[in-house]
Formats: C-alpha cells, sequence, structure tokens
C-alpha cells in the first residue's frame, strides 16, 4: 500500500481520534455487518440457541463464519474438539490479516497490551477499512480510533443478532437472497476500492478464480490452495512487474 | 435443534470453541508479526495471500451458497456482483451505489424468477 504521509499534524486528545473512529463507523460496511447479523440471530433462534451466549460470540468471537461453523456444528451435534478444529481452521485467515494491518494499530510508544486488543477488532471489515483509513493518521491517533471504530461495528452487530433472533424468520425468498448476497457483494465493491498495487489486483484474481476450481477439495484445501497458493503467486507476479518497470 | 442448555453452559462454549480457537490466530499474528514493517518485502506477501484468501472465501459464498442464495441461479449471482462492481465503478466510486445495484439486479431477478 503506498501510504502517503500524514499530512495534517493537529494534535488531538484521544478521545477525539476515539469519536473520530466512532464516526467512520457510520457506513455501509456497518449497515451490511447489522444485515449479515440479522441472519445469525435468526440462525439462533432456529436452533434454540441461548440469545445471551448467542450475542456473546459476537463479541467474543467477531468473525461470523466461525460463529455459524459454531452454531451449525452444536446444532448437527458434532463432537465438541471437531467444532473447536473446524472453528480454528476457519479463522486461520486472520492470521496474515492482522500482520498486514497490526503495524498501522500501532501508537508511536509500542504496547502489546494495546496491540492485542486493537488485535480482536480485526476480522474481513475492520481490517478492509482498517488499511484505508489508518495509514492516512498520524501514529497517536491509530490505537483511539481503531477502538472506536470497532466497538461501534461491534455493538452495531450485536444489535443486529438480537433483531435477528427477535423477527426470526417469515421473510420471503427473494429477500432472504437479496440479505445472503450482502456479504459477498460488498466485499467484492470493498476490495475493489482497496486495490491499489498490481499485486492487489493478482492477489484479488487469483483467490476468486481458484476457489471455484479447487471448491471440492476436502477440509479446508481449497481456501489454503487459493489463499495461501494463489496469494503467494500474486505477490511474486507483483514483483516481476515491478522489476520490468 | 440444540438440547436446551443454560446461558451459562452456552457461554461456556462459546469461550472453548468459539473464542479461543479464533483469538489464538489474531494472538500469534501481534506477537510473530511484531517485527513486521511496513512496506517490507514479508508485509507485502502476507498482505497477498490475507487479499487471496479473502476473495477466496467470497468466491466460496457465490459458487456454493447456503439457504435462499442457492435457489438463485448462478449466472444471476455473478451478474449481480458484477452490476455492483460496475455501479461502484460509474457512479463516483460510491460503495453504496454499488451495493444497491447488486441487489436490485438480485432481488430483481430472483422475484422474477419465483425464487
Amino acid at each position: 500500500m503506498n501510504a502517503p504521509p500524514s499530512l495534517h499534524h493537529a494534535h488531538h486528545a484521544p478521545p477525539v481520534y476515539f469519536f473520530q473512529g466512532m464516526r467512520k463507523a457510520v457506513s455501509v460496511p456497518a449497515l451490511v455487518l447489522f444485515a449479515s447479523y440479522l441472519g445469525f440471530g435468526a440462525v439462533l433462534h432456529g436452533v434454540g440457541f441461548p440469545l445471551g451466549a448467542g450475542v456473546a460470540s459476537t463479541l467474543l468471537v467477531w468473525a461470523l463464519p466461525a460463529q455459524l461453523i459454531l452454531i451449525g456444528g452444536l446444532a448437527a451435534g458434532t463432537a465438541l474438539p471437531a467444532i473447536a478444529l473446524a472453528v480454528g481452521l476457519s479463522s486461520m485467515r486472520l492470521l496474515p490479516m492482522v500482520v498486514s494491518v497490526a503495524p498501522y494499530m500501532r501508537g508511536p510508544r509500542r504496547s502489546l497490551f494495546w496491540e492485542l486488543v486493537c488485535a480482536h477488532f480485526v476480522a474481513m471489515t475492520v481490517w478492509l477499512e482498517g488499511l484505508r483509513m489508518l495509514p492516512h493518521l498520524p501514529g497517536e491517533a491509530r490505537v483511539p480510533f481503531t477502538l472506536g471504530l470497532g466497538l461501534s461495528l461491534i455493538g452495531v452487530s450485536c444489535l443486529g443478532t438480537v433483531a435477528g433472533y427477535t423477527v426470526a424468520g417469515e421473510v420471503p425468498g427473494w429477500v432472504a437472497a437479496g440479505l445472503l448476497l450482502l456479504t459477498p457483494l460488498s466485499f467484492t465493491v470493498l476490495m475493489v476500492r482497496n486495490a491499489v498495487s498490481a499485486t492487489d489486483w493478482l492477489a484479488l484474481a487469483a483467490g476468486l478464480i481458484l476457489m471455484p476450481l479447487t471448491l471440492h477439495l476436502e477440509g479446508g484445501l481449497d481456501l489454503m490452495i487459493s489463499g495461501i497458493g494463489g496469494g503467494t503467486l500474486a505477490f511474486i507476479g507483483g514483483r516481476l512487474l515491478e522489476r520490468r518497470r | 435443534m440444540i438440547a436446551p442448555m443454560s446461558e451459562g453452559t452456552a457461554l461456556l462454549l462459546v469461550i472453548l470453541l468459539g473464542f479461543l480457537p479464533t483469538e489464538v490466530w489474531r494472538t500469534l499474528a501481534v506477537i510473530a508479526g511484531r517485527r513486521v514493517e511496513e512496506g517490507s518485502a514479508v508485509f507485502h506477501w502476507v498482505r497477498a495471500v490475507a487479499t487471496a484468501l479473502l476473495a477466496a472465501v467470497i468466491a466460496r459464498l457465490l459458487f456454493a451458497p447456503a439457504g435462499a442464495l442457492a435457489e438463485v441461479p448462478l449466472a444471476l449471482r455473478l451478474g449481480a456482483v458484477a452490476a455492483g462492481v460496475m455501479g461502484f465503478l460509474l457512479v463516483r466510486r460510491s460503495v453504496f451505489a454499488g451495493v444497491v445495484v447488486g441487489e436490485i439486479v438480485l432481488i430483481g431477478g430472483a422475484y422474477f424468477l419465483h425464487v
């Protein structure tokens, strides 16, 4: 990412940046999160999982695919260690996400505690929005901004979970299809917006193209090949293109 | 259906089977990634892998969807996302415009096809 150095050097107190982060959370991705967690709330209601613990999963896990695997596994009567393993495999994708955004989530003084707290907010939305907004902020703004943004988005998602649980079901098929499309649609648009370098575009294309080709492989192998394999190919391709220039 | 359980039991399951297996990756990333500086080669590789992984997750949601979206033909799902990207590029790079265009195409098509 070609991050331009921060242009404005006005210094503010941490709460100012915290509220800036909260304000930036009022966005299309927040609406999408609300809608996605509406669906999750409906699932909780459908399988009879207690609402309080369901909302706690949004707060603590904060990764919708992992939450769906957890609830789906419990509903299907899957052995508990197998559920934990499946959740762990699905959440592995968070590791490269956190590594790549973490350099922008540090203040001028490094603190392991705050780095861990900020990392908790990283899932698809905070990763995409963080990579876009954080590089433009001065160092001392990054931690409070991330806290404001992350807490607001988790709050909105908890509201969605409760709302979905409460209104559960009873929508016609074409509305449900529209709700289910929100996540892949909005994330595709967000990724197109975030793509800056040739490597970004190559990685986006590699993931989209390799996934359908590896779809029928067992045990999460499809994600490993299209993600790690595709990303590595994109990285090498991007380097070669840069060298030519 | 899940056998009836108390909030306390359910919370324990959420922590052991959901929170811990997820948070371990975030924690590892912070500890292992503390030495990764922005702009380094490792940083660029990790970013490429994260991007490809997310693209792959999106592709899986489109090519092997769940529930009502599975009733919609693949061509309409892909067409709606393509229309969304076009909408984004044509209407002042607005994410909102892109999402609205994509949704109109999908919901309109699904309604028309009696999904």
